[in-house]
């Protein structure tokens, strides 16, 4: 006899990062259809709550689907913003968040799970491949807020630490379509790549302007100034058209490495997946807090002092509007507060042209 | 002043809680393990090994100076004060027993780490400004001597201020101090020291 759980869903279908928010819950949805499939003792029942991308509904209705409907589990929130916001809530309610989007880091709540990157598994990664293949001068760009600020927060730091040089920083509000000094001021720069922690329209409007600088101008194509990214999945593609190719993303899956659409789809996945395996065969689990759920199962893919997972890194690019893959490193555990030594690069030596 | 706040090398400091046993050591525990850090707690007395820790977590409210093996103010180490019912008195306590950075009781979900890098680098600019203080304070008590020595070497220059030159000159050259090439030159000369009152 299958135990019928409510799962909440809490994505934003439209606003500035939808195209994200969808991605995420079909992995969702998909993982839902699969467990009440299959052998698990368990159906799972979607109950769906949409902000519509509005900072302030999250909160509320994150309320709403853990005091009113009586839920514990709750996977959604894209932006670290919103993240932030029902952490509160989750605190209170004594509710789990399955949060499947990379972020900067700088947090381990009790009450979150984190199937998607942090910066220890895309960023610095990401730069270590960077200097070498394009160099160390550095464009930065950012929406106005957490995400865009610590990614380049930290991005300054590495680039400076590498002897390197950030040549220019700047930050739209989200939404804004104010690109033309971004690109005046890469123009004038030239620097050896950019790095665009930008989201939705913004980034959107961004890529598309650089893409064109690039057609009149050589020295802005993405063989000698690349843009490189940390949130550019598969999900994101057809709001670029032309204007995606040669673009360079970090992620722990990209399209083609298995059955999913982008990382989105394949974190949400797991993280439901995973909670109907802490779930299954374990009746009223469903409302213990976060930390007894983990300590006493057998370990599965969540850290229980991080609440972060193990994931390998790929570094793609656009190449004919799919991502092909150009470095692929193991799986390391995510470590929020970069306290833990890097993995040791492998030592494979390559042929300098 | 500008200073940047030190992130780095936390994972693997050792943080030491003094409270009692209770829900606060629990829910601070498992932020500290999050970050990286070691954790040990204990109560009423700072365990002898709490000496070498980087962090001490202290309970505000039921805490005194006895429990520390230093001077009030004068941890080796930054200091957090976990603060529960928030008095006058146990406030001014907790700054006497030097702390750099506070947090509220009850412990939930975050703000260790916030406290961690304030409490650093609230240590850090507490150290670098007191030894400027004391720097300070030395070539203050060195004054007689560098005017001593000025007057000494005034007898061959032409006048004091080419003295002076010559005793900047000097410092130079030997990469000390003026201070110290005026104590150099005094003593050389058999002048009267006036670093007796040094200290």
């Amino acid at each position: 006899m299958k135990r019928r759980i409510d799962l909440g869903l809490l994505y934003s279908r439209s606003g500035s990062y939808a195209l994200i928010s969808d991605a995420c819950r079909t992995g969702a949805l998909a993982a839902v259809a699969e467990v009440n499939a299959g052998a698990f003792d368990l159906e799972l029942v979607p109950v769906e709550r949409d902000p519509g991308g509005n900072i302030d509904l999250y909160a509320p209705l994150c309320e709403e689907l853990l005091a009113h409907e009586g839920l514990h589990h709750v996977v959604g929130c894209v932006t670290s913003w919103s993240r932030k916001e029902v952490i509160p809530t989750l605190e209170k309610a004594r509710g789990t968040l399955w949060y499947a989007v990379p972020y900067e880091g700088f947090e381990a709540s009790d009450h979150v799970v984190y199937t998607h990157a942090c910066p220890n598994q895309h960023l610095l990664p990401l730069l270590d491949w960077a200097f070498p293949a394009f160099g160390r001068r550095a464009y930065l760009t950012g929406s106005n807020y957490i995400w865009g600020w610590e990614m380049n927060r930290l991005a300054r730091e590495r680039i400076g630490a590498a002897g390197g040089k950030v040549l220019g920083e700047r930050y739209l509000p989200i939404g804004s379509l104010e690109i033309d000094r971004m690109i005046e001021e890469i123009r004038a720069t030239e620097p050896d790549f950019i790095l665009n922690s930008l989201i939705g329209p913004s980034s959107y409007a961004f890529l598309k302007a650089y893409h064109a600088l690039g057609r009149e101008d050589a020295r802005f194509r993405p063989d000698r100034c690349p843009v490189m990214s940390c949130n550019l999945t598969e999900c994101e593609l057809p709001a670029l058209g032309d204007a995606a190719e040669g673009l360079i993303a970090a992620g722990p899956y990209f399209r083609g490495e298995g059955r999913f659409g982008s990382s989105h789809e394949a974190a949400a996945h797991a993280a439901v997946m995973e909670l109907a395996r802490l779930l299954s065969g374990r009746p009223g689990a469903e409302r213990l807090p976060l930390s007894q759920l983990l300590a006493e199962a057998p370990p599965g893919i969540v850290d229980p002092q991080t609440h972060h997972t193990s994931l390998p890194v790929l570094i793609s690019q656009v190449s004919g509007g799919r991502f092909t893959v150009r470095e692929r490193l193991p799986a390391r555990p995510g470590d929020p507060y970069l306290t833990h030594p890097a993995p040791a690069r492998p030592a494979t030596l390559r042929i300098v042209s | 002043m500008k200073r940047g706040v030190r992130h780095q090398n936390l994972g693997g400091a050792r943080a030491v809680i003094l409270h009692r046993p209770h829900p606060v050591v629990q829910a601070l525990t498992r932020q500290l393990h999050a970050i990286g850090l070691e954790v040990g707690d204990c109560w009423p007395d700072l365990e002898p090994q709490a000496i070498s820790a980087d962090f001490i977590f202290f309970d505000a409210d039921m805490g005194h100076d006895a429990q520390f093996p230093w001077k009030p103010g004068e941890s080796p180490m930054p200091m957090i004060a976990l603060i529960g019912s928030e008095a006058p008195g146990r406030i001014e306590w907790s700054l006497q027993a030097g702390a750099h950075a506070q947090l509220l009781k009850p412990i939930g979900d975050s703000g260790a780490y916030s406290a961690l890098l304030i409490a650093r680098t609230a240590f850090d600019a507490h150290r670098a400004l007191s030894a400027e203080i004391a720097d300070l304070r030395r070539r203050l008590d060195q004054r007689q001597t560098v005017v001593q020595a000025v007057t000494l070497l005034a007898q061959r220059a032409k006048d004091e201020s080419a003295a002076y030159g010559q005793l900047r000159q000097m410092a130079m050259a030997w990469r000390v101090s003026i201070e110290e090439a005026a104590h150099r030159i005094v003593a050389s000369q058999g002048g009267p020291d006036d670093r007796r009152d040094r200290g």
